[in-house]
């Protein structure tokens, strides 16, 4: 294996030392928007150099490098952490009924239908007409069926969070019909393969 | 200036991130804990089967003739379709040959030795790639189970206005729920990056089978697998006249000459023995994602094209790297133990997300032993059982029904754990299995 660009190395510094600026702005009592701007530019900076240096390869490479980093600051904080009682969130997220509540367990069985089938379905149409969009519009074929690829578990995942972020039945198929409109010329019109 | 959410919107952000860790957990944890294992795939080769001949590299004739012998023990059954040549490479140097029927290991002169036995090393991969069910099914849950990763990513982050200003701060030894909240918390944001990059690619790579189904039925006449073909490449035109084994040989050779910098990986030949035969050589380039670039081959060994996947559409260079970045097999053994550190950082966010909840419950005064017992089943109980399932590998060999040990055992674990909820002290007793159970499996394996 070829030794990796030195650039490589010095982009991995950088965002170890990203890390240790973000640490160091967010250990201050008051929000220092320079630090924090210095801390994250330090990590874009890093990203870049890593990309410039060895591709997607070397963006991988560095990511983990202040990946690192930050796992022994959290290490270190662990190790040091003192002894204390405390009380976490007691917020509740509805999941299960409390105190004898009814269990609703249509309305959970119709939430996972809409969310888990229906949204993997509209997304599916998504991803298949975002592949049509992609040809109509000049990209080649392998750019526009990977595009299709990539798009599917993207969409599904933004739109399960926002269909669960809607607390009414009513506003959740809106949103799926919304999502439907762009699949609609697919069943209209055609695309070049 | 704050860039905080509304309270409301935080608060549903919450109940979206509870419900989907809640619905998907167990299942979550248990890919993210075989993705995590599954990391030293190769190493677990070289573990199941120590003596198995091992070189450096394999000159072309070697491999010609290892071919040849393959092919000729498998004169009389039905013709395998693919033919693999899997070349010696730093993490196993080993070079098997694969068919349809069977998997041999030859050694450095070409000479098959012994069937090749990484039962245990097959299971994980098919537990993490599928749990073990039928191809389509299987894949598409975990594909599933990626996204919604990608989805508890969105909301927790959301469902947490100050998870970045507070990413450093650890109270490892504070009471009430607060370590395990922080833990949680913290090992999110910091293998965000990380997470992501699992969950899309995890998920790309599993639902891909159905947008390919969805492209096919629009694009290509229903013909899914055409989906592929413009970024893969295309398999051949069958044509089953009997034939001599292509020349894989000169095709090496040619590699050799004209691609000293490539690694060659594998080596496939389509329709072996036909006159539709033709050779695919992949070849790993160095300081890349991509898993290769296909070097194609006609049946005399003649050069024809690649697929691009090295430098061909962005598409195609994309796709090709959605594999080693999943897998992190791109860095050699330094990235493979950055992937098991982070692989079971999320492992273990997936473990306290639950155990969070159960925890607020009880704060609020509702005991659940049973839920709780049921829990811990899954989270202790999944590693032990695949602690099992190695030492049955090694003690009854490659036949051991490893799929039956693991699922039987971790139903039985889950049924016995919470009938025993309130007698016995479940989790202690998985904990001193699994120390006891890892320990046997190290010792055994070393």
């Amino acid at each position: 294996m070829a030794a990796p660009e030195p650039l490589l190395w010095l982009a991995a510094a950088i965002g170890v030392a990203g890390i240790g600026v973000l640490r160091f702005a967010w250990s201050k009592r008051k929000r220092s928007i320079p630090l924090n701007t210095a801390g994250w530019a330090l990590l874009a900076l890093a990203a870049i150099g890593g990309g410039a240096a060895e591709g997607a390869w070397g963006v991988s490479v560095v990511s983990l490098f202040a990946m690192g980093a930050a796992a022994l600051a959290l290490a270190h904080a662990a190790a040091t952490s003192p002894q204390g009682k405390g009380s976490a969130s007691v917020r509740r997220v509805r999941m299960l009924p409390e105190m004898g509540g009814k269990l609703h367990l249509g309305r959970r069985v119709v939430t996972f239908l809409l969310v888990a089938i229906a949204g993997l379905a509209v997304s599916v149409g998504l991803g298949v007409a975002l592949r049509g969009l992609a040809g109509i519009a000049g990209m080649s074929e392998a750019n526009s069926n990977v595009a299709a690829f990539f798009a599917v578990p993207v969409l599904w995942a933004l739109l399960s969070f926002f269909l669960l972020m809607l607390e009414r039945r009513r506003g959740q198929i809106l949103l799926l019909l919304a999502c439907c409109i762009p699949i609609l010329p697919l069943f209209l019109t055609g695309a070049p393969a | 200036m704050k860039f905080a959410p509304e309270t409301s919107t935080v608060k549903q952000a919450l109940s979206a991130h509870a419900v989907i860790g809640l619905v998907a957990g167990a299942l979550l944890y248990l890919v993210c804990l075989t993705g995590t294992v599954v990391v030293f795939y190769e190493e677990w080769q070289r573990v199941e089967q120590p003596a198995a001949p091992e070189m450096e590299q394999i000159a072309p004739a070697a491999v010609q003739r290892a071919v040849e012998s393959v092919m000729a023990s498998e004169a009389g059954k039905p013709p395998t379709t693919h033919l693999y040549v899997h070349m010696p490479v730093a993490d196993l140097p080993r070079t098997t040959i694969t068919t349809d029927s069977q998997a041999v290991h030859v050694d450095s002169d070409g000479r098959i030795v012994e069937p090749e036995e990484n039962a245990w090393a097959e299971f994980l991969l098919a537990l993490h790639y599928r749990l073990n069910l039928p191809s389509l099914i299987g894949i598409t849950i975990v594909g599933a189970l990626g996204a919604m990763i990608f989805a508890l990513a969105l909301s927790g982050v959301i469902a947490h206005p100050r998870i970045f200003r507070d990413a450093f701060r650890l109270r490892a030894r504070q009471s009430g729920g607060v370590a395990l909240a922080d833990w949680h918390n913290r090992m999110s944001v910091w293998t965000l990056p990380f997470t992501l990059a699992i969950a899309l690619t995890g998920a790309m790579i599993g639902l891909a089978s159905l947008a390919a189904y969805g492209i096919g039925l629009r694009y290509y006449g229903g013909d899914a697998e055409a989906a592929y073909a413009p970024i893969f490449g295309e398999e051949g035109t069958p044509d089953p006249a009997p034939r001599p084994a292509p020349n894989v040989a000169k095709a090496l050779e040619y590699m050799q000459a004209h691609y000293p910098g490539v690694e060659i990986t594998y080596v496939t030949l389509h329709d072996p023995g036909t006159a539709g035969q033709h050779i695919q050589v992949l070849g790993e380039h160095p300081q890349r994602l991509i898993f290769g670039e296909y070097y194609e081959f006609g049946p005399a060994g003649d050069f024809e094209k690649t697929a691009g996947l090295a430098d061909g559409d962005l598409g195609q260079q994309a796709a090709a790297s959605t594999y080693n970045l999943h897998f992190g097999n791109y860095g050699g053994l330094p990235v493979k133990i950055a992937y098991v550190i982070f692989g079971f950082a999320l492992t273990a966010i997936c473990a306290t997300g639950t155990y969070i909840w159960l925890g607020k419950r009880r704060r609020r005064g509702l005991s659940e032993p049973r839920l709780m017992a049921a829990w811990d089943a899954v989270v202790w109980g999944t590693p032990l059982m695949l602690a099992m399932a190695f030492l049955a590998r090694l003690a009854i060999g490659n036949a051991a029904p490893l799929e039956a040990i693991f699922w039987i055992g971790s139903l039985a674990i889950l049924v016995g754990n919470v009938a025993l909820a309130e007698r016995l002290p479940g989790r202690k007793i998985l904990l001193w299995l699994l120390g006891i159970g890892s320990a046997a499996g190290l010792i055994l394996a070393v």
